[in-house]
């Protein structure tokens, strides 16, 4: 009796120890199981997050590199206490951040079409200062801060602050030492080899580009008549940057400094006057002028000034390639010669 | 008693005269030093030195003037300063002739423009001394004037 008491103590003991076993294998296996999904599962969160932040940053493609190069342009945006990219130098703000793909492959097309014939490409050997000795230069007060900031030695310089078409086409702005006189009658008073022109930020205003157009073609005709051996080059209008104008000039906008652009080089191209395309240095590669070139969105500092005149001296035709004109001075040509020849009596 | 008061009197006048007749001071500056300190009355801009022949920009006679120096704009505002070293100081009154109608002509461009750079050029500075003339367009003219004093203007 007592023997089969203990046999069946021995058997329950066994049947414990072996359920014991079952729930370890069971506990093993399923709590196994579920460690490799809770990693799996971490991991693929994690995966989502990272391309989720991204999103933010514009870009679908999530490698590390990428990503560290967020994490970078976010602190320099937070070192500076601005949620935007904006303080990348010569790089768009504002309008979404940009992605550093973005940034290698920036080819907004400052001309409206880079293959004209019109536009002066760089040439092989650059000129140095005494190539302008026989320049003049016409134009509104980014032509006189080019004056008097890029270091340039020679040239005549006919600005005037605030010039507009109208004001060339006919106001006594220019300051002789006989008292001021229009652009053409100054310009009569000399023998010019190169003529440089930079105008039409103050006509940014004229939605009548017809008429512009028309004006200005008018113009520098009779400025050809005055000055029939000439090289006539045109300036583009640089890029502005519009954030900092605060003059309550709405239309002092790139899209409109673009419309003007593409008129400048169609009158180039129509009336063989060579285009100079100052904001393939001037602008941040979107349609814009470089952050921080300027103080008021405006008039580029002295540092741009200079690279202006480096473009300047290393993008220029030979006399053979000049469209001028030689035909007969015009009877307007000869009387603001006159008048002038007068004044300076 | 009275021939010697007038006699007095007429020396203390003329003496009144001389002192007054500011170019005929003995002043004797450096116009690139005097140029750089009055930069500094220029606080709204970054002036740039100017490397073109000034003559070309104050229509003075460059055969009177002995060397000049200038600090212009690039187009923000109405700022400059230019000391001009005349080879006389006989010559002075047409040097500040000149940059008064710089700065008229200026005015009346700016005018249209940008009216505080207009109002900024009514406090323009053209004072002489000895052979130097000086035009200050700048923030701070109370400065300007003490560093020309100082300069003996």
């Amino acid at each position: 009796m007592a023997k089969s008491k203990g046999k069946r103590k021995r058997r329950n003991d066994s049947l414990v120890l072996q359920l014991m076993i079952l729930v370890a294998i069971v506990l093993v296996v399923f709590e196994g199981k579920f460690v490799v999904t809770m990693v799996t599962h971490r991991a693929s969160t994690s995966g989502t997050q990272s391309a989720g932040s991204k999103e933010e940053g514009t870009t679908a493609d999530g490698t590390e590199t990428e990503i560290q190069q967020d994490k970078d342009l976010a602190s320099v945006s937070a070192a500076d206490g601005n949620s935007d990219f904006s303080v990348l130098a010569g790089l768009p703000s504002g309008k979404g951040t940009v992605t550093k793909q973005q940034e290698t492959e920036a080819t907004y097309p400052t001309v409206s079409n880079p293959d004209s014939a019109a536009i002066v490409k760089e040439a092989a050997t650059p000129v140095d200062d005494f190539y302008f000795s026989d320049a003049v230069f016409i134009g509104d007060s980014r032509m006189q801060g080019f004056q008097n900031a890029s270091g340039i030695t020679q040239g005549t310089f006919f600005t005037s602050v605030g010039m507009s078409l109208a004001t060339m086409q006919s106001e006594a702005v220019i300051p002789t030492s006989e008292g001021n006189v229009t652009v053409a009658a100054a310009l009569s008073g000399g023998n010019y080899g190169k003529v440089y022109i930079m105008l039409g930020t103050n006509d940014l205003g004229e939605y009548d580009w017809d008429s512009f157009k028309e004006g200005f073609i008018s113009c520098t005709k009779r400025f050809q008549e005055i000055q029939p051996n000439a090289i006539f080059y045109i300036c583009s209008v640089i890029y502005v940057e519009e954030s900092k104008i605060t003059s309550g000039s709405s239309y002092v906008t790139n899209a409109n400094v673009d419309k003007i652009n593409s008129i400048l080089l169609g009158i180039c191209e129509s009336e063989g006057y060579h285009y100079l395309d100052l904001n393939e240095i001037l602008s941040n590669g979107y349609g814009s002028l470089i952050e921080g070139a300027s103080s008021d969105g405006v008039h580029v500092y002295e540092k741009y000034c200079r690279q202006m005149l480096t473009y300047m001296k290393s993008h220029y035709v030979t006399a053979d390639d000049g469209s001028a004109d030689s035909g007969e001075e015009s009877e307007t040509a000869e009387s603001e010669t006159e008048t002038v020849a007068e004044k300076n009596k | 008693m009275k021939k010697l008061t007038a006699v007095i009197c007429t020396a203390m006048m003329a003496i009144s005269l001389t002192a007054c007749g500011g170019n005929t001071k003995e002043v004797s500056v450096d116009p690139d030093k005097l140029a750089e300190e009055l930069l500094t009355t220029v606080t709204s801009d970054d002036l740039s030195k100017s490397t073109m022949d000034l003559s070309t920009i104050y229509f003075y006679d460059a055969n009177n003037v002995n060397s000049a120096v200038a600090y212009a704009s690039s187009g923000t505002t109405s700022c400059e300063v230019a000391v001009v070293e005349s080879k006389d100081a006989s010559e002075t009154a047409d040097v500040e002739k000149n940059f008064k109608t710089r700065v008229e002509n200026q005015k009346n461009l700016y005018a249209s423009y940008n009216a505080e750079e207009a109002g900024r050029l009514d406090d323009a500075i053209i004072k002489s001394a000895g052979k130097y003339t000086v035009l200050c367009v700048c923030d701070d003219t109370d400065k300007a004037n003490e560093i020309l004093k100082e300069n003996g203007f």
